[in-house]
């Protein structure tokens, strides 16, 4: 009898182990399809494919490594750096700039895209976030298949994290997961952790490159204070205050937030200091960042609706209006992309040596009307 | 499609008839009411997110498991027992300095760490015998030491809670020392003369002496406490000399400690004594891994944003009392967990006030959730260390300490403008 008990939970162990194992495989085949990179259609006029390991060798090979796509113009003039996809959960953002990359003409100056900054934060999502793996859209190429990513790092790349995350070089000291957070390890290091690696990366490449002006893409939740808003350095606020001057006439209001000195490792914050490039961050409002949203599913990131965001509306705790039309990925890719041509336009005017002109991408109202489909 | 209210009914309901009626391990009924709610929710079978909302609870796990086997390595060779001797004889007749400096004692890993496990498991480990000797009743001194625990992981000059309810509005972790020190040192000592005063007043110690534990260290000298130093200098070195020390994380750090435990004092067999660790860890892992499950079905199906939202749609009072029961409650699932959730929305709702006040005061409050079950990840391990196996019946010692602690963190609040002068 009691080696048959014996037998008999032996076999419920093996069972359950293999049930353990086969679910285990089952569910890494889905967490490895994160690990593909969406498929791309650049505009005829892209000029060249650069990578993050040609400014750090170190990265070749690594999920550091990232594609930098060059559209150079037939008129010399300045060069502009736009950044998506810092924060793969912020989709606005590398929506923006593979848009952008599908559908520009640069006609003087040379533009750089580089949609997915932090390239290991595509491959996985964050634990508790209940977040989709990826979201689809009808575009005029057919079914295209986007990815949704965590704010930072894979573990995978990077870990265990620190307890208390101390920058580098200011000592600064933050949460210990901010040590995986792209925009908090500028200007980072050659021999630094992978994110500090990514980070040294991107500023050896406005460094070198001689950028001009530098932007990132991000969103935040529609409760967070510095939403809608464009921030700028010292030397790049001048530009910001007139582009929200002529933005608030087309009826797109952004607040102005100046980079805070103190706070330190975000890219306004260091490209400030390490580099020659005008620095400019833009955040728009999104939902599914939230800590109030309801339902976390592939439809709220293109529609940015949610109940839960129309009650907090009704109680005063957002920091944007927002209403039943919700706040949808059009929207968010929309003021991005008029906010930029604005500044690069404002660029130009003040800047007449170095003036770029960027041709062939929509307008705000455009977008609008036609929707984000239309140029995928 | 059914109601977020109505699926959180049904998680909870199936997880108090799983737990209390099948009579299923916590950690199980976790599992198994988070299954039912992605069911009823139309979500299917979630395996991806049932497996991703564990990883969560990696690191903690990890911690846990080798500050557990530290732990036991401290007791077996002796250095738990031959400490808790000298800690009696060199402080039994000053009964006020004796609880003052166990307290600030026993709080110092929590504050450079901001880990109450870790806290509890070392210094709280090393001081329970010690006070349970000195006639302090088992129960209270688990409470005594799960509070300190909690009151480490708030003090500065790490609090991991501030630091993430301060990253969700970016407002950097400067200016919190004096706060924190208001909001964790005079509870911290209060509670625990409250707690322990009465026991230690009076010490017969000719009577203790017998029942102590014979002294090693004078067999062994120094070595003895060598895995502890080397413990408290590897975490001291990385947060104070990061340039010299690499960041080695606190499991290896503990497993390091373990293995120099081998050759400091008494014999062991190491292999069993991780085994049985381990095997005592393994209810609360379980626990974890359930918790990081049901999180992630709360947030899927949208029962977590209805909670937040709920919590910040009360009026002014009935806010206060929100913050006092609500961040606790969450906190039962995880302190960090209710200070990014709950925490950051609140201080987004008292902006005006003195923000770096009123953070302090909300990750004093969030740190409570380390006292609440299912997880009470402060108040089970302090069980433990005292030999309590019914966490309950600590935890009915900490509910006054508690209260006090949610009081003194509403009245930082609702003061938080005064206090900014002064602090």
């Amino acid at each position: 009898m009691k080696s048959f008990l014996k037998l008999k939970k032996n076999w419920f162990a093996l069972l359950s182990i293999l049930i353990a194992a086969a679910a285990s495989w089952g569910v890494s085949l889905q967490f490895r399809q994160m690990l593909a990179r969406e498929k791309l259609f650049p505009a005829p006029s892209l000029t060249q494919v650069l990578h993050l390991h040609d400014y750090h060798p170190a990265l070749k090979g690594t999920h550091g490594d990232t594609k930098i796509y060059r559209f150079e113009g037939k008129e010399p003039g300045g060069k502009v750096l736009l950044l998506g996809g810092t924060h793969p959960n912020e989709p606005a953002g590398y929506m923006s700039a593979y848009l952008m990359i599908e559908n520009v003409q640069v006609a003087r100056g040379t533009l750089y895209i580089i949609p997915r900054a932090n390239n290991s934060a595509f491959t996985h999502t964050d634990p508790q976030e209940g977040n989709p793996q990826f979201f689809t859209i009808r575009g005029k190429k057919g079914l295209r298949k986007f990815r949704y990513g965590s704010r930072d790092t894979n573990p995978i790349d990077q870990w265990p994290d620190p307890d208390i995350y101390l920058h580098y070089p200011s000592g600064q000291e933050l949460a210990g997961n901010e040590t995986r957070n792209l925009n908090r390890n500028y200007p980072g290091r050659p021999d630094g952790t992978f994110t500090e690696q990514v980070a040294y990366a991107i500023v050896k490449f406005i460094q070198s490159e001689k950028i001009d002006l530098a932007f990132d893409l991000h969103e935040a939740s529609p409760e967070y204070p510095v939403v809608n808003a464009i921030v700028s350095s010292e030397s790049s606020q001048d530009i910001a205050t007139e582009a929200a001057l002529e933005l608030a006439f087309e009826d797109l209001h952004y607040s102005l937030e100046p980079s805070p000195y103190n706070f330190r490792g975000l890219s306004h914050r260091e490209w400030e200091n390490y580099t020659d490039a005008l620095p400019i961050l833009m955040e728009t409002a999104n939902p599914i960042q939230g800590r109030l949203r309801g339902k976390t599913d592939a439809r709220l990131i293109l529609t940015g609706w949610d109940k839960m965001y129309l009650k907090a509306a009704k109680l005063g705790v957002l920091s944007v209006p927002y209403d039943s039309s919700g706040l949808p990925l059009k929207v968010r890719v929309g003021r991005h992309i008029e906010a930029f041509q604005k500044i690069v336009e404002i660029f130009s005017r003040d800047h007449p040596d170095k003036a770029v002109r960027i041709l062939n991408l929509p307008s705000y109202s455009e977008l609008m009307e036609k929707g984000i489909e239309e140029f995928f | 499609m059914f109601p977020e209210w109505l699926i959180f009914v049904v998680m909870t309901l199936s997880f108090i008839l799983a737990a209390m009626w099948v009579k299923w391990p916590i950690g199980i009924s976790l599992i198994a009411a988070s299954i039912i709610g992605a069911l009823v929710a139309g979500e299917g079978f979630p395996v991806r997110h049932l497996i991703e909302g564990t990883f969560a609870y990696l690191d903690p796990i990890l911690i846990i498991s080798t500050a557990m086997v530290f732990m036991e390595v401290l007791r077996r060779s002796g250095a738990l027992g031959s400490l808790s001797r000298l800690i009696i004889v060199k402080m039994h007749r000053q009964p006020f300095w004796l609880l003052f400096f166990i307290t600030i004692f026993i709080m110092f890993p929590g504050m450079i760490t901001g880990l109450s496990t870790a806290t509890v498991l070392t210094t709280g480990a090393l001081v329970a015998p010690a006070l349970m000797h000195l006639g302090i009743p088992k129960l209270k001194v688990a409470a005594m030491i799960a509070m300190s625990a909690i009151y480490g992981m708030i003090a500065p000059p790490i609090n991991v809670p501030a630091m993430i309810i301060g990253g969700g509005v970016d407002m950097p972790y400067i200016g919190f020392e004096l706060p924190l020190i208001f909001a964790t040192f005079p509870l911290a000592i209060g509670v625990n003369l409250g707690l322990g005063y009465k026991y230690v007043r009076q010490v017969d110690l000719e009577k203790i002496l017998p029942d102590l534990e014979a002294d090693a260290f004078e067999a062994y000298g120094w070595r003895l406490y060598s895995p502890l130093i080397l413990v408290v200098v590897l975490l001291l070195g990385i947060r104070l000399f990061p340039q010299f020390f690499p960041n080695l994380g606190v499991p290896l750090i503990f497993m390091i400690g373990s293995l120099a435990g081998l050759f400091s004092g008494k014999k062991f067999n190491f292999w069993k004594l991780s085994h049985q660790s381990l095997q005592e860890a393994l209810p609360v892992i379980g626990i974890l891994m359930g918790i990081g499950m049901f999180i992630q079905i709360m947030t899927l199906t949208g029962v977590r944003g209805m909670l937040v939202i709920g919590s910040l749609s009360l009026p002014t009072f009935w806010r206060y009392l929100g913050i006092s029961t609500m961040m606790p409650l969450f906190g039962a699932i995880s302190a960090y967990g209710s200070a990014s959730v709950l925490g950051v929305p609140f201080l987004l709702a008292y902006l005006g006030r003195n923000e770096i006040i009123v953070g302090s005061a909300l990750s004093l409050i969030s740190g409570l959730g380390d006292l609440m079950p299912p997880t009470a990840l402060a108040g089970i391990f302090a069980a433990q260390v005292v030999g309590e196996g019914n966490y309950f019946r600590v935890l009915k010692y900490t509910i006054i300490p508690a209260i006090a602690t949610a009081a003194w963190g509403i009245a930082m609040i609702v003061l938080a403008n005064q206090l900014g002068k002064f602090l």
